[in-house]
């Protein structure tokens, strides 16, 4: 086989195995999320398909695609059946350059295990992320409700404002960091002590908030609010679309724990094992991100919602102004590391 | 007027951050607790002779069922779920039910039957699953009514018990 054939074939494998297991995440995730709201609330959660309730997931697809699509009467019929897809596929889009793993070596063929290696990967991710907001807005605007419309114009206000401090936030990282290729900024997270929440944990807290805004979820859940929007953006939509916009929301909660676990918890570097086997690499950074996950949930499940206002001064008034002073901070002791270090050492001596 | 005084939140409070580590730290723990739901159809509902399910006919030790169709529990009946169609028998009671149907459709359960019998003859089971596939197999007849004498001793005791308190003479059954 000459080079050129191998290299499409690797790409193509890799694409179906990160894409599909993403995918297959997503669906587990749903169940997990059921299960742990049921567990958190002295129930059982769901059971009865499957050992556990494991299939749940694979009998709700198979009722979602079975289901009736509606569409009303007043919508839109093109944009409301764009909607989702629009919804979907950035969250799908950016899971390409996350790392999920370092170089894989199988079948005598060594290969670093993300769908693409992109050199300005975070940009890409906040480029195509910023899109998922369309969706949303255009699903609401489309079906021709008054709730779905405010569900849309609330997610696109929201959005707005925290991908501002969530960007500034990874900027801060970006900066001690010096690239934007998340597979480099891991390599330089080998060990514990260069993770990098110990050099930017109020940049990780940020980016921790705004995710959850970002991702549309508890307690920023305002696109889909069920008591005065009666669930918002996706009021009107049934079956299979609307399944994908849950799709779309679980994508995005795997995507961002992904770049909180890249950029601040050494993505698929093994504590104490710095020279880890690959597959190790990948089992840690599936590991971390379940936690991240687990916490998503957790959150969703402890946390009423916030009041539209709050939310709003929330990111304007306090993350963005904390964002902007941590990264000014960041820049300044990068940019004065040198004078810092003879200052440190001429009192250092001096007291001596 | 009611003037609502807000409490003044504390510096930790108004952070955020601790408080909801504290929730989330609530929740944490409850995830390892028992769960307090039933599964119920393979845990089903505990049952104590106290249970007023569906009325049934008690078939007594010789086979027959103690009702004497005098139509007592249909008057009683507050959801006209009774119909009974008396008849003459040769046995020393002289009477008894030719036909006895309850509607389970508009049976509530009250036991006001079991109350009026004077006869003994019709008490609460535990029985309380209902369901079918048309209205008309809903409607039980003397067959479906029946039940032995063992099947429902636990709850004429416990009517003999309560009634006890202000009648001492047994009963005729």
């Amino acid at each position: 086989m000459s080079p050129e054939l191998l290299e499409i074939v690797v790409w193509i494998v890799k694409v179906h195995v990160i894409f599909l297991g993403m995918v297959g995440v997503a669906a587990i995730t749903t169940l997990a999320e059921r299960k742990v709201s049921a567990w958190m609330q002295y129930r059982h959660g769901p059971n009865r398909v499957g050992p556990q309730g494991l299939l749940q997931p694979l009998a709700d697809g198979v009722k979602f695609i079975f289901k009736e699509s509606l569409v009303p009467d007043g919508a839109n019929k093109w944009m409301f059946r764009f909607a989702p897809a629009l919804a979907a596929a950035p969250a799908m889009l950016t899971v390409a350059v996350i790392p999920f793993g370092p170089d894989v070596t199988l079948f005598g063929i060594t290969t670093p295990f993300s769908i693409v290696d992109l050199d300005i990967g975070l940009m890409y991710i906040l480029a195509i992320g910023g899109l998922s907001v369309y969706g949303v807005i255009v699903g609401g605007w489309a079906s021709n409700s008054k709730y779905s419309l405010l569900g849309g114009l609330r997610a696109s206000a929201q959005m707005v404002s925290y991908e501002l401090s969530m960007i500034l936030a990874i900027l801060s990282v970006v900066a001690i960091s010096g690239s934007l290729d998340l597979r480099e900024v891991v390599m330089q997270q080998k060990t514990l002590g260069e993770w990098n929440i110990l050099y930017q944990p109020l940049a990780f807290l940020l980016f921790l908030i705004a995710a959850f805004a970002e991702t549309n979820r508890h307690p920023f859940d305002f696109a889909e609010c069920e008591p005065e929007l009666v669930s918002g953006f996706h009021t009107e939509y049934s079956a299979m679309r609307f399944a994908l916009f849950a799709l779309g929301e679980y994508c995005a909660m795997i995507v961002m724990s992904s770049v909180a676990v890249a950029l601040w918890f050494g993505g698929f570097s093994v504590p104490f094992l710095p020279e880890a086997h690959w597959a190790l690499g990948i089992v840690a950074f599936c590991a971390k991100v379940s936690c991240f996950l687990f916490l998503f949930l957790w959150v969703r499940w402890t946390l009423p919602r916030f009041r539209f206002d709050q939310l709003m001064n929330l990111g304007w008034k306090v993350m963005l102004p904390i964002a902007l002073v941590n990264l000014f901070i960041t820049g300044a002791v990068i940019s004065f590391a040198p004078q810092l270090k003879s200052l440190w050492n001429g009192l250092v001596n001096g007291a001596s | 007027m009611v003037i609502v005084r807000r409490k003044e939140l504390s510096l930790r409070e108004r952070l955020y951050l601790p408080e909801i580590a504290r929730g989330l730290s609530i929740t944490f723990r409850k995830l390892f607790e028992k769960p307090i739901t039933r599964q119920y159809p393979e845990e089903p509902l505990p049952k104590d002779e106290v249970t007023r399910g569906q009325p049934r006919l008690v078939v007594k030790d010789d086979g027959n069922i103690a009702c004497v169709s005098c139509g007592m529990c249909e008057i009683a009946c507050p959801a006209y779920a009774i119909t009974i169609d008396g008849g003459e028998t040769d046995r020393p009671i002289e009477r008894e039910p030719k036909k006895f149907e309850i509607d389970m459709l508009r049976c509530i359960l009250c036991g006001f039957c079991e109350e009026a019998c004077p006869k003994d003859a019709i008490f609460m089971s535990d029985e309380l699953e209902l369901a079918d596939y048309s209205r008309a197999a809903l409607i039980y007849d003397l067959e479906k009514l029946k039940r032995p004498k063992s099947a429902l001793q636990k709850r004429i005791d416990y009517v003999y018990r309560l009634n006890n308190r202000w009648r001492k003479s047994s009963s005729t059954s």
